[in-house]
């Protein structure tokens, strides 16, 4: 009945809310919260950061660049808006704005979406102004027409001088009206921060990463398991009456799942390197810290589901239900920053999500051993298998070892 | 070896052991019967220290069981009811994995499963996984696998049940053996000439209490039950019967079978034959049924030991 319904109804659910903007009201957008640094500082720049929070689709966040930059080379945000010196000269004598975007190469595509929102918004704030606005133009005529025809010039120039006057009513009013129609002249210059090379491509690595984490969960439910089989064929019961303590039997299985997992995750990884070339020699220390703690909380988990089941068969219906659900919010089915904003939020509460997030850590940011924020990320899959473990631990005492 | 006292189980609403209480010496070869769910394996498990008693005191070779339960288990050897045996390792493989657990160096361990593999008659199939045994050389290597440890008390939970011929008289002199070394059983049974073949004293445990322990010998006259002669006649008839009674107040008739209860149907047997005959009765055949723990129970019960 579980596998049957509840699961492809729970997934189509999740795929609903990744994919087809499911949960939203027609009219509902999701504000990005975009990190700015302003740079000139100056009244001009103030009022463009201020028309681009007042876009529904953006919420500013004023940073510092140089945290900024870290946050996005650690892949804790994908991008950061730059306002450099001179914004305000730019408007005055109609040279394009010094603004830029710099960003994280993976979240291509969460900067893409944002991309239109910064281009309509920002192609405005010249015109805001209509001294401005008639040198930015001046600009662009003698760019696209060329300096010397002056005839064409002249009769464009009319043109639109009579355009403008209509719209800098309209952008009185409202700043966005129109805005498709005269967009014209703003550039925002687009830097990679953090950028793909041959051997480590943001899509190779959530491959193998995602897909390494999620098929680790289903071997080791399996391996929680075999405690349900040794309790159903006796010998868990005849290990019990051994003078070994009652503990060191569940540690036994902790340990020899931990084992498994981490030379799962080991072959995954060879294999990766040795047919898509991922680079791995590079960062042995740091890949080994997040194997093997990524296998830790990833055994856990499966010691933990066969510590509330009373068969082998309940722990498969329910591992299939919760492995595909984990999989599906923490990114190994779906890239986390595909997902809506509140899926994004629940995504960290999967193992699934901390271990993909190591590995770009290690592959793509490129982060040291060091790095707080990797080290972070070890810590919290550190916690999550302690604390799967010690319930583990609890249920395992309430519910197998009562066999008698 | 083993004293229990007022041992005492309870599941929720339901007791399991109204506070037994028995003792066994050491060397002793006890024998625990009664019927299903009557607090058999209960027992066992508390003895066996994977099941903690609601109340009631229990010592194994002087180690008080919850003070030191690891010393009570060194102590002891479990043949579970269950066959408990890692099918994919060779039967070599679960004993060396099995006697590990006790803490027996591996040179020893080697040499003791060398020993105990042909008392078992296995030695030759050693190497072969325990998977492709019959039912009766897994529940050969069952017992083995209790033994390594040389344990001074061993339980033995129904250990012959659904086995071949072959295993089961291998099993009864292991047994026997095992016995005759001085080790402590406790064994318990659905099999009456098992418990009436091994066991110095029994224990007739039924709905969470003793009802009776004993030799053989003393249940039988404890139950009060006396033995039975039955003859089949040809023409037996009402009046004939009458003269019967006369004689022998105690008998029941059935059809042309009459029923003699007595205490000593050794004695007896020429006396009755002789009123028979007298009587103009013509025998056509004689049966003795003699007091057995089968009777014993049923007199004490009210059950089959199988129900």
């Amino acid at each position: 009945m579980m596998l049957t319904f509840l699961l492809p109804i729970t997934l189509i659910t999740l795929f609903a809310f990744a994919f087809g903007g499911a949960g939203k009201g027609k009219n509902e957008v999701t504000e990005y919260n975009l990190p700015v640094c302003d740079l000139d500082s100056t009244t001009a720049s103030r009022a463009a950061i201020a028309a681009l929070d007042s876009d529904k689709t953006v919420h500013v966040v004023i940073v510092q660049l140089a945290p900024a930059q870290e946050d996005v080379k650690k892949g804790n945000k994908d991008c950061v808006l730059i306002f450099h010196k001179g914004f305000a000269d730019s408007l005055t004598n109609g040279s394009p704005m010094p603004v830029e975007l710099q960003y994280d190469e993976a979240q291509e595509i969460q900067v893409g979406m944002l991309q239109k929102a910064l281009f309509t918004t920002l192609a405005m704030v010249p015109y805001q102004d209509g001294k401005n606005a008639q040198r930015m133009l001046n600009k662009q005529f003698d760019k696209m027409i060329g300096k010397d025809n002056d005839q064409l010039k002249n009769q464009v120039r009319t043109q639109f001088d009579t355009l403008f006057k209509s719209v800098e009513k309209g952008v009185d009013q409202n700043p966005h009206k129109n805005v498709e129609k005269i967009s014209l002249g703003s550039e925002i210059k687009m830097t990679k921060l953090v950028q793909a090379n041959e051997e480590n491509s943001p899509g190779l690595i959530q491959a193998v990463a995602g897909t390494a984490i999620m098929m680790l969960l289903f071997s080791v439910a399996g391996m929680g398991a075999s405690l349900l089989d040794e309790k159903q064929e006796g010998t868990l019961k005849k290990l019990l009456y051994s003078p070994m303590n009652p503990n060191s039997i569940l540690f036994g299985k902790m340990m020899m799942a931990n084992i498994i997992s981490i030379m799962q995750l080991t072959i995954m990884f060879i294999y990766v390197q040795l047919f898509f070339g991922l680079d791995l020699i590079s960062h042995i220390p740091s890949l080994v810290l997040m194997i093997v703690f990524t296998a830790y909380a990833c055994s856990s988990f499966g010691v933990f589901l066969a510590s509330f089941a009373k068969s082998r068969q309940q722990v498969q219906g329910f591992s299939t239900l919760i492995v595909l659900i984990m999989s599906c919010i923490g990114g190994s089915m779906i890239p986390v920053f595909l997902m809506p904003g509140f899926m994004q939020k629940i995504s960290v509460l999967s193992v699934n999500y901390w271990g993909i997030q190591g590995f770009y850590d290690i592959f793509w940011r490129k982060l040291a051993l060091t790095d707080t924020t990797f080290l972070s990320r070890l810590l919290v899959l550190f916690v999550i298998g302690s604390t799967l473990n010690l319930v583990a631990l609890k249920m395992f005492k309430k519910n197998i070892l009562r066999i008698a | 070896m083993i004293r229990v006292s007022n041992l005492k189980k309870k599941y929720d609403a339901v007791e399991a052991l109204k506070g037994i209480s028995f003792s066994i010496a050491e060397g002793e070869f006890y024998g625990l019967l009664g019927p299903n769910g009557a607090g058999k394996s209960t027992t066992i498990s508390i003895l066996s220290t994977i099941l903690e008693p609601t109340e009631g005191e229990v010592s194994i070779a002087g180690y008080d069981l919850k003070q030191n339960p690891v010393e009570c288990k060194k102590t002891i050897g479990v043949v579970p009811q269950e066959i408990a045996l890692y099918n994919e390792m060779s039967a070599y493989d679960n004993l060396l994995f099995w006697g590990s657990l006790y803490g027996v160096g591996k040179a020893e361990l080697q040499k003791r499963i060398d020993e105990i593999l042909p008392m078992f008659g296995l030695y030759d199939r050693r190497n072969d996984k325990v998977k492709t045994y019959s039912g009766g050389m897994k529940r050969r290597i069952n017992i083995a696998s209790a033994l390594l440890h040389q344990p001074r008390v061993l339980f033995m939970d129904e250990p012959t049940v659904g086995i071949d011929p072959q295993s089961r008289n291998l099993i009864f002199e292991v047994v026997e053996k095992l016995h005759r070394n001085g080790m402590t059983i406790v064994y318990t049974t659905h099999y009456m000439e098992e418990a009436e073949r091994f066991c110095d004293r029994i224990g007739i445990i039924d709905n969470g209490q003793i009802i009776a322990q004993g030799t053989l010998d003393e249940l039988r006259k404890s139950s009060m039950i006396k033995e039975t002669i039955v003859i089949g006649f040809t023409n037996l008839t009402d009046e004939l019967f009458e003269k019967i009674k006369t004689a022998w107040h105690d008998v029941k008739r059935m059809d042309q079978v009459v029923h003699f209860f007595s205490p000593n149907s050794k004695n007896d047997l020429s006396k009755i034959i002789l009123n028979c005959n007298e009587a103009g009765l013509d025998v056509a055949h004689i049966e003795i049924q003699k007091i057995n723990l089968e009777t014993i129970f049923l007199n004490l019960t009210g059950k089959q030991l199988r129900d």
